[in-house]
């Protein structure tokens, strides 16, 4: 298309007001809860109390905060994290935030996807979750089929978002939570021991650190109702009540949810092999029900994929607002007719098809996906490091920028939870870039330096795009549909 | 196609290089590790070589397609202190490898493994976590085995 047949300055038709705080919580939700962490964290018995209140300590509160008083702040521009750290570094800082954002993603999507695949298998036939074939047609099924989802806009997806939610994840883990409350008063032996205050106190040891480093970021994602900020109906009274909304339903569920499934199953038998479904296939026997195994292997699948609409539609949104602005070529700034920025959606799709054939097809790349999530853990530090230092900064450079919510306690407040969150994420970038045990001391430092350099090459394209930036990028827009 | 149409594409390209390039480098790097049969207790043997102590071994078969059974070792240090490590075998290339997807997709939240998975042939070997001092010193010794 060429640029004298373009006029108008923005893209897409303006956001519908679709979003109330039901709906943006709810965005949240899908993104943190996630019933695969609940096996994993049983394994600590009443330590994963301790766990889940550094987390909630360390990022949670901190995430919640921050992004309810830079959403609120900048409730007129879209773009979630791009926007705040923007605001705060300018576009540089907002580019690179939002593209770590996107690009740990692509590299995350396979691992979602075979969780989703290998748990529709159970359903069907557990046998089904070692075929690559079934996995690859499963996975680009729910892929693509998420994709079109956010191709309809934003009332088609939120509406997708809030059912999903509820059926994928509230609803089994209040079950979980339901039946680890009736096998305690119906009298079953409770596998853990005694409890005490001293037994919900964590670990803190060199063996734990890599432990310590995933918990910080157990709670990542309660970012991604701010992407939506142009379709938020107030948003300065909304958001604020969606985040503490949110943070409330995925803590309680998280933690009582964990514990039903740790007073249940012996630690031993929660070993490397129970993937959540193993675990919900021993609980469920455990308590007579094997019937309902396989429904919740369904309803299990709906969370994962709607944990994946929420992960892929909200850095896509932040990205398309780039392009809108023009920092991207033309290419990337297509939106349609509902809104959706169809070009980054379907480049997004492709990558993230070619790096699911690679997930499922190259046989045993262990070590090869080991040092690739290893960048993504570094790619999603990076975003939230520029999210709290943006946090604070604003308050220096915008000081009576009016925040219709506000993180009490003036000064002393900002940097508090701001230098919470900022340690906890500056610790899990450190421990990321932790070895293996099994490297030699040359490979160990193959290892840093190909970790930080793959960090870089994934992070850096937004300093390219700045370069080659050209005034007509603005000035294009082209309207599909 | 004007000059800036050439410009975005080519911008577009670069892009795409730089972001597959450490996709495929490090895929490149670290090829797929070969199907074979080892037989024995590959990680008693490697504990043993390494001068670990095997305090108990017991019988587990992870409930996943194609594990055809294998050990938990508890094994112990100089020090006394006590590390658990597992041992499974599997029927395939293809069951040993979709075990490794189910792990890498069970990952708790957005973080990677704490654990790690070594191949030995037929063979996976579980340690947790991936820092073990424990992992350090049998390593070698699973390493040769690969080999053997």
């Amino acid at each position: 298309m060429s640029e004298d047949s373009v006029s108008s300055k923005k893209t897409g038709p303006a956001p519908q007001k679709l979003l109330g705080i039901f709906a943006l919580a709810m965005i949240n939700v899908a993104a943190v809860l996630s019933i695969r962490n609940f096996p994993s964290m049983a394994m600590y018995g009443w330590e994963c109390i301790g766990w889940y209140i550094i987390g909630t300590i360390l990022f949670l509160i901190p995430l919640s905060l921050a992004g309810a008083e830079l959403a609120t702040m900048l409730a007129d521009k879209g773009g979630g994290v791009y926007a705040w750290c923007k605001e705060a570094f300018g576009e540089k800082g907002g580019f690179i935030a939002i593209f770590c954002e996107w690009s740990n993603n692509l590299v995350w999507f396979p691992t979602v996807l075979a969780f989703i695949a290998s748990t529709l298998a159970f359903a069907i036939s557990p046998e089904l979750g070692s075929n690559p074939i079934y996995l690859f047609v499963v996975m680009m099924i729910a892929f693509w089929g998420t994709t079109a989802i956010a191709y309809f806009g934003e009332n088609v997806s939120s509406k997708f978002q809030n059912y999903g939610v509820i059926l994928g994840s509230i609803i089994p883990s209040i079950l979980i939570i339901g039946l680890g409350v009736y096998w305690v008063v119906s009298g079953g032996a409770i596998v853990l021991p005694p409890f005490s205050l001293s037994e919900i106190v964590p670990t803190f040891d060199l063996s734990t650190l890599p432990f310590f480093a995933t918990v910080i970021l157990l709670f990542a994602g309660m970012e991604m109702a701010g992407f939506h900020a142009l379709e938020t109906r107030n948003p300065s009274t909304d958001y604020p009540k969606a985040m503490a909304i949110s943070a409330v339903i995925i803590f309680f569920c998280t933690v009582m949810a964990t514990l039903s499934i740790a007073f249940v199953i012996p630690a031993d038998q929660l070993n490397l092999a129970a993937g959540v479904m193993q675990a919900i296939e021993y609980f469920f026997t455990a308590l007579g029900i094997p019937g309902a195994i396989a429904p919740m292997a369904v309803l299990i699948t709906i969370g994962g994929v709607v944990s994946l609409a929420a992960w892929l539609i909200g850095p896509a949104l932040g990205l398309g607002v780039v392009a809108q602005e023009g920092n991207m070529p033309p290419l990337f700034n297509r939106t349609n007719k509902y809104g959706s920025p169809v070009a980054v959606l379907f480049i997004q799709a492709l990558i993230g098809t070619f790096i699911s054939l690679l997930y499922v097809f190259l046989p045993s790349v262990n070590q090869a996906y080991w040092i690739l999530s290893a960048m993504t853990v570094e790619l999603l530090c990076i975003v939230y490091l520029l999210v709290f230092a943006a946090l604070i900064k604003l308050r220096y450079s915008k000081p009576d920028a009016p925040r219709p919510f506000k993180i009490p306690g003036g000064m002393a407040g900002i940097w508090l939870i701001g230098g919470m969150g900022a340690f906890g994420v500056v610790f899990a970038f450190i421990v990321g870039l932790m070895p293996t045990g099994d490297f030699s001391s040359s490979e160990a430092v193959s290892y840093v330096a190909g970790v930080l350099l793959g960090t870089f090459l994934l992070a850096v394209p937004p300093l390219i795009f700045l370069k080659m930036k050209k005034p007509s990028w603005i000035e294009t827009s082209i309207k599909e549909g | 196609m004007n000059e800036s149409d050439t410009a975005a594409w080519g911008a577009v390209l670069i892009i795409l290089v730089m972001f597959l390039l450490p996709i495929i480098w490090i895929v490149a790097l670290y090829p797929a590790e070969p199907y074979h049969a080892v037989g024995g207790e590959p990680l008693r043997d490697a504990a043993q070589a390494a001068g670990i102590k095997v305090v108990s071994a017991t019988d587990s078969t992870w409930p996943v397609a194609g594990a055809t059974g294998g050990k938990t070792y508890t094994l112990s240090n100089e020090n006394g202190n006590l590390y658990t490590v597992q041992s499974q075998s599997f029927d395939s290339a293809g069951s040993r490898d979709a075990a490794i997807q189910l792990y890498n997709a069970q990952s708790v939240g957005r973080g990677r493994p704490v654990g790690k998975l070594f191949i030995i042939g037929n063979h996976l070997v579980y340690v947790t976590p991936y820092t073990s001092e424990i992992l350090k010193r049998i390593a070698p010794e699973l390493q040769k085995l690969k080999t053997t």
